[in-house]
């Protein structure tokens, strides 16, 4: 996979193309060398113990963090150099492992302001009032309806991650990267998130990073193991928990539920 | 009084936007007070200083809108008032002259018109120069300054930085601009004597109604998206970014706008008071309308409008009685406001309606 050069790879097959990265922080590599390519369409799992790069590697592409050297392609396009707004103009959305939603604002007036960035500046100038359809389906999708008029800062923790993901879907990104959606969550929080992005991966490119290995076994398919900054294995689920390898650093990492992360 | 009216008023029947006739009848009420009221309760001295409160409360509105919605702390504001007050002066100053060189100038020993004056002989030229060039100045600094991320204090720096490198500027430049005297001595405006009581009365009435479309624009404003837009970049410049919005571009609209209406108070100050001078437009002066806005609340658009004339009538009356002791209570009230009610009396009369409130239903 790795010898395939970037060139040869039409945007039809791969959204996402990320060739030899690498990430210095002074003299730490934070990634070393990672090669992924993501197809359209695709839910993939990035996992990984903690300081893997996961993040880091969503940071870079949505322009967060400079690469040191390698490229980051989307949809044909070098996203390295691009500015953040920039690169979400492109069609890539993410979230954030501590949800920054706006709390003086509605749910649904971040849920709109999420919907608008691609409406003329002067043209926000004026109330809108209305609720456009597509905001209306997301707040049904992500199930904050009746919340619509709160403030968001009296969201709870699950509930700020669920209207993340709703001002994300609006946005209508191409490819969607999710850092650790579940993070801090109860188990129905977890459940409820889990449907959400089953439905999303229906017509959506999704790229999840979670190291909870349990909502992996219950929602991914396709899962890209980073280890120290370089890409320890790619493959489905099951592939990637026979592995040794996988086994040994997560084994080696965190003893505790590690038997339970493996099983 | 009250205790006995509060239950008497229905429950609020829709919870979030309770009695929507209520913003426009304040509206109203003051608009009725200072149109109609003030001025045949003041006598001419007194309409003259509440006139001269309301020029500080248009330039309190930019600041509401930059720092209090934008949450970007411009202590330069003096800057953009200065230039929209010195393009009133000169256009005044060389009606005055009558084709001559302005006073000033000839005591100087400037013996031609300088250039950059020529223009300005043309009152509807002054009259836009007063906006387009704190507007442009405002700009130029946003792109420079929010492109680069510069933000908090150093922004706020900078814009005081700013309001001293023009104050030095202008008291350098003796022939051109007056040096520290400024631009005085005016005596006709628009074919009106400007000493007279008329004239006065006029001037007021016309700060008044400015103040008035003023306020109403920055409230539309406030409430648009583009209002939610800049309060998200407020609390969360980093993330507004990735929602596909250049944050850059939002502060810089927003402070050239305050820059603006800093302008247009500038340009009708120098009617109304008879003066524009470098010690009306800088570090200190640009400070006090910030404690201002910060007393009155900035985060209400009428907290700031309101905090102006407060700390102006504070300031006539301290600085007649106290002369020494103002500066000192200024501070003091500013730090006693950051630290016990940041959202000013503004903040301080919402919690109290609210309260209120919950006691009758």
């Amino acid at each position: 996979m790795s010898e395939a050069p970037a060139e040869t790879t039409s945007p039809e097959t791969a959204l996402l193309e990320i060739r030899g990265l690498q990430v210095a922080f002074g003299g730490f590599r934070a990634i070393d060398g990672v090669d992924l390519t993501v197809g359209r369409g695709e839910l993939r799992f990035l996992i990984g113990p903690n300081g893997a790069g996961k993040t880091t590697l969503i940071d870079v592409i949505t322009g967060l963090t400079r690469p040191t050297a390698g490229s980051v392609r989307f949809e044909g396009r070098d996203l390295a150099g691009r500015r953040e707004h920039e690169i979400v103009r492109l069609g890539v959305g993410r979230t954030f492992q501590t949800s920054v939603v706006f709390e003086e604002l509605t749910v649904l007036e971040n849920l709109d302001l999420a919907a608008s960035f691609r409406r003329p500046l002067w043209s926000l100038l004026r109330r809108g009032r209305g609720v456009s359809e597509e905001v209306a389906a997301a707040l049904e999708t992500i199930g904050l309806t009746p919340l619509a008029h709160s403030r968001a800062g009296v969201l709870s923790h699950g509930q700020r991650q669920w209207l993340e993901i709703g001002m994300l879907i609006v946005q209508r990104p191409r490819l969607l990267l999710l850092d650790e959606p579940v993070a801090g969550m109860a188990s129905d929080e977890r459940e409820r998130t889990g449907e959400l992005l089953t439905e999303i991966a229906r017509d959506h490119t999704v790229i999840v990073v979670e190291h909870d290995m349990d909502f992996l076994r219950r929602y991914a398919s396709q899962v890209t193991v980073l280890h120290e900054g370089k890409v320890l294995m790619e493959g489905s689920v099951d592939e990637v928990r026979a592995d040794p390898h996988v086994q040994e650093i997560y084994l080696g990492r965190a003893r505790e539920g590690a038997e339970d992360a493996v099983r | 009084m009250t205790a006995v009216e509060a239950p008497a008023e229905a429950p609020p029947v829709v919870r979030r936007e309770p009695r929507r006739w209520q913003g426009p009848a304040a509206f109203a009420a003051v608009a009725l007070l200072a149109l109609v009221v003030a001025p045949l309760l003041l006598e001419p001295f007194r309409l003259g200083l509440l006139a001269k409160y309301l020029c500080y409360a248009i330039v309190a509105l930019g600041i509401g809108l930059a720092w209090g919605q934008g949450g970007m702390l411009t202590l330069g504001q003096g800057v953009f008032f200065g230039l929209g007050g010195y393009a009133m002066g000169m256009y005044l100053k060389l009606h005055d002259a009558g084709g001559d060189l302005p006073d000033f100038m000839v005591w100087s020993g400037v013996e031609k018109l300088p250039a950059l004056w020529t223009p300005f002989g043309n009152p509807v030229f002054a009259l836009a120069m007063a906006v387009v060039v704190p507007v442009v100045v405002a700009l130029l600094l946003g792109a420079l300054v929010f492109r680069q991320r510069v933000r908090g204090a150093y922004f706020a720096i900078l814009t005081q930085a700013l309001a001293a490198a023009l104050v030095i500027l202008l008291v350098g430049q003796q022939g051109l601009t007056g040096g520290t005297n400024g631009l005085t001595n005016f005596f006709d405006f628009f074919g009106q004597d400007l000493a007279a009581d008329e004239t006065q009365r006029g001037l007021y009435l016309t700060v008044a109604v400015v103040l008035g479309v003023l306020y109403l624009g920055a409230r539309q404003l406030v409430r648009s998206r583009f209002g939610r837009l800049l309060l998200a970049v407020r609390d969360g410049e980093d993330r507004v970014r990735f929602l596909g919005y250049n944050p850059a571009t939002v502060k810089t609209l927003t402070f050239a706008v305050s820059a603006g209406m800093a302008g247009i108070a500038g340009a009708l100050f120098v009617p109304v008071v008879g003066i524009i001078s470098p010690a009306l437009l800088g570090v200190v002066p640009s400070l006090e309308l910030v404690v201002g806005v910060a007393v009155g609340g900035r985060f209400a658009l009428a907290g700031a409008l309101l905090g102006a004339v407060v700390m102006g009538y504070a300031r006539t009356y301290f600085s007649e009685e106290l002369p020494a002791a103002w500066l000192y209570l200024q501070g003091a009230l500013f730090v006693l406001v950051m630290t016990l009610a940041p959202r000013g009396i503004a903040g301080l009369a919402a919690g109290l309606v609210r309260r209120r409130r919950e006691a009758g239903t």
